[in-house]
């Protein structure tokens, strides 16, 4: 699953946070402990000496020891135990007054007193100790715990805000289609990384949409420029035919008038595509399809009879859109024509209109044709077919200029092309 | 009739003067605006074919400069811009017919009749042959006289033919010009076979003599017998 940029950045730095913590919080007890136990040794370490010094000064005898020892809870003087050097360890003592053992730092130290070895043992609590540690530790995680969600709170404020030019960008990119008009506009933006972000993708789009634009100037010039040459092609035939002919050089130049004729309508159709690209018809008009419908009947009646289709067109009330009355034209002529051309000897082609759809049912082959390839450029169904494979693509080519839909299904022995207003 | 062709690729315009010579029609040619403007000066023309695109210049300015010095030749553009803007701007500037390229001659020719009979309308609009008399404003046809029960486009179709006499017309340059762009949808022209035929039966049932011959493989033509 993807997650955001803004909350994968904060979760990383989460997770980060959380494990030093966790590393830091026992790592922070263990020095602490071992600090104030390296002091506390120190001290037990410095009043030994300071003992030492203050006996042999003071003239400590061995009677003192006896009573030094009953008034004194800490430090004891002891006989002699065969110790060669100071000796620190830890202990615990069971404590009467709170009933538990508490943890003990003891100094073991030989000295000599009036010549006499004995050992000085010193024991140093350090339950006093032990709660400030806790009490420190517990201090330092609440710090650590309130910068991390203040610092956590502050970057994810200032991230979004610092990120706020990127997904504006995003936003504009993604709506962007390279065949329409409008060109995302970037804001200006004082971080230099989202400046060249944009720089380079305005540079990008720029180049795209020349390209974009060229390519398709380039098919309505050349279509426009070919008229010249096809012009020639057909008053040459025109005089060519007024001459004296062979049957083979009539049937040759009759084919050959065929020829320019399918040159001229593929000529003619790539002219209307590359023009309802460029938007050249843009002027929109109430139209009531019944009258265009009707316009044009006779004449495709005609062309159905000699393949003797039967053509039904329950005319209904009038259904008004908006469109180009050209482009609108040519989508009723080409459906029509389509209707025509892949039905069959003596087959039916059914028109119905209702408020929304628009919809020509012919009979044809027995199988359901590609619906998703029919519409592309050059798509031909049947290779052998007449058809230059650009009525349906400019169908569909119309159709989406109008933002309106065609659909294709095939259902009991009929192919049905709906166009949906 | 005399036509002026103003058109830079001369292959075009000496096909236009070849095909159009037999036929009555003399046509002189210019390529550029210059030779045009000075041509017309000169002389006058029932008819200008009017390329738009000329190597110096527009082609709307020579409709421009007629309009200036009243002229009243009859201007049918033949140009290869296909587009709605063009062709408002050329009749705004007083041309009377637009064709674009490419073209077939014998609708060009056919083109030409119509217009310079428009101009020259003294009353009645009439094309005859022989005994056949066509009204092309009332949209009769009498043969000797009698009415003949013919449609619309068989009228139309007949005057092309006439229009056309000695001509071998194709069978898409006759459906170009029965359904105009309609006709380049189509994979083939065979329907215009079924109003030959019908034509043929209403001139022969009135008394008119044959003269629609079929021309193997390519089409039909016109001709005296």
């Amino acid at each position: 699953m993807n997650k955001k940029l803004l909350h994968k950045t904060t979760r990383n730095f989460l997770v980060l946070a959380a494990v030093i913590l966790l590393i830091s919080a026992p790592i922070f007890y263990f020095v602490s402990h071992f600090l104030y136990i390296y002091e506390a040794d120190e001290v037990l370490v410095f009043h030994k000496e300071d003992f030492v010094a203050k006996a042999s000064e003071q003239g400590f005898s061995t009677a003192d020891i006896a009573l030094w020892n009953q008034y004194n809870r800490s430090v004891e003087i002891i006989p002699d135990t065969g110790l060669k050097k100071d000796s620190l360890f830890s202990k615990d003592y069971f404590d009467a007054t709170s009933q538990e053992y508490e943890p003990f730092r003891e100094l073991w130290a030989p000295i000599v007193i009036d010549g006499q070895k004995y050992t000085y043992t010193e024991k140093n609590n350090l339950v006093v100790m032990e709660g400030m540690v806790i009490a420190v530790a517990v201090m330092f995680l609440m710090v650590i715990a309130f910068l991390m969600t203040g610092i956590i709170w502050f970057s994810k404020r200032s991230a979004s805000r610092l990120w706020a030019p990127f997904y504006d960008t995003l936003k504009q990119i993604q709506d962007f289609e390279l065949d329409k008009s409008h060109h995302p506009q970037f804001a200006d933006t004082d971080i230099e990384e989202f400046t060249r972000l944009n720089k380079s993708l305005e540079r990008l789009i720029e180049k795209n949409v020349a390209i974009f634009k060229s390519q398709r100037e380039f098919v309505e010039n050349a279509a426009h420029e070919l008229q010249t040459p096809l012009a020639l092609f057909q008053t040459k035939l025109d005089s060519l035919s007024q001459l004296q002919m062979t049957r083979e050089q009539s049937e040759l130049l009759a084919s050959l008038e065929q020829d320019v004729s399918r040159l001229n309508r593929l000529n003619k159709n790539l002219l209307l595509l590359s023009k309802i690209d460029n938007e050249t018809y843009f002027e929109l008009e109430p139209i009531v399809v019944n009258e265009y419908l009707g316009k044009n009947l006779e004449f495709f009646t005609e062309q159905a009879a000699s393949k003797g289709i039967r053509v039904a067109f329950d005319n209904t009330r009038p259904v008004t859109v908006k469109a180009n009355p050209i482009l609108f034209d040519v989508l009723v002529n080409n459906l029509f024509i389509n209707a025509i051309r892949h039905n069959i000897e003596n087959g039916a082609i059914h028109i119905t209109l209702d408020d929304g759809a628009l919809s020509f049912a012919n009979t044809g082959i027995g199988t359901a044709l590609d619906a998703e390839r029919m519409f592309n450029r050059f798509a031909k169904i049947n290779p052998s077919g007449k058809g230059n494979g650009l009525g349906l693509a400019i169908v569909r080519k119309i159709v989406e200029v109008n933002h309106w839909t065609i659909g294709y299904h095939f259902s009991g022995d009929r192919h049905i092309f709906t166009v949906r207003f | 009739m005399k036509i002026l062709i103003i058109e830079d690729e001369t292959a075009i315009a000496s096909s236009i003067k070849a095909y159009f010579k037999p036929n009555g029609v003399q046509c002189e040619t210019a390529t550029t605006t210059s030779e045009a403007l000075s041509k017309i000066g000169l002389y006058d023309y029932d008819c200008i074919l009017l390329d738009l695109m000329l190597p110096d210049g527009d082609g709307f300015d020579i409709l421009k400069e007629l309009k200036r010095t009243n002229k009243t030749e009859g201007v049918i553009i033949i140009s290869a811009k296909e587009n709605l803007e063009t062709r408002l701007e050329g009749f705004n500037l007083g041309a009377d017919d637009y064709l674009t390229k490419p073209f077939h001659l014998a609708e060009l020719l056919v083109r030409i009749q119509a217009l310079v009979r428009r101009k020259n309308f003294q009353g009645s609009n009439t094309v005859s042959f022989n005994e056949i008399t066509v009204d092309v404003l009332a949209k009769t046809v009498s043969v000797k006289g009698a009415r003949l029960d013919i449609t619309k486009k068989e009228i139309d179709l007949l005057l092309f033919l006439i229009g056309n006499q000695n001509k071998v017309l194709s069978k898409a340059a006759i459906a170009e010009h029965l359904s105009g762009d309609m006709a380049d949808m189509l994979d083939n022209h065979d329907f215009i076979y079924a109003h030959i035929k019908n034509l043929k039966k209403k001139l022969a049932q009135a008394g008119s003599g044959d003269y629609i011959q079929t021309v193997y493989g390519l089409g039909y033509k016109w001709q005296n017998e």
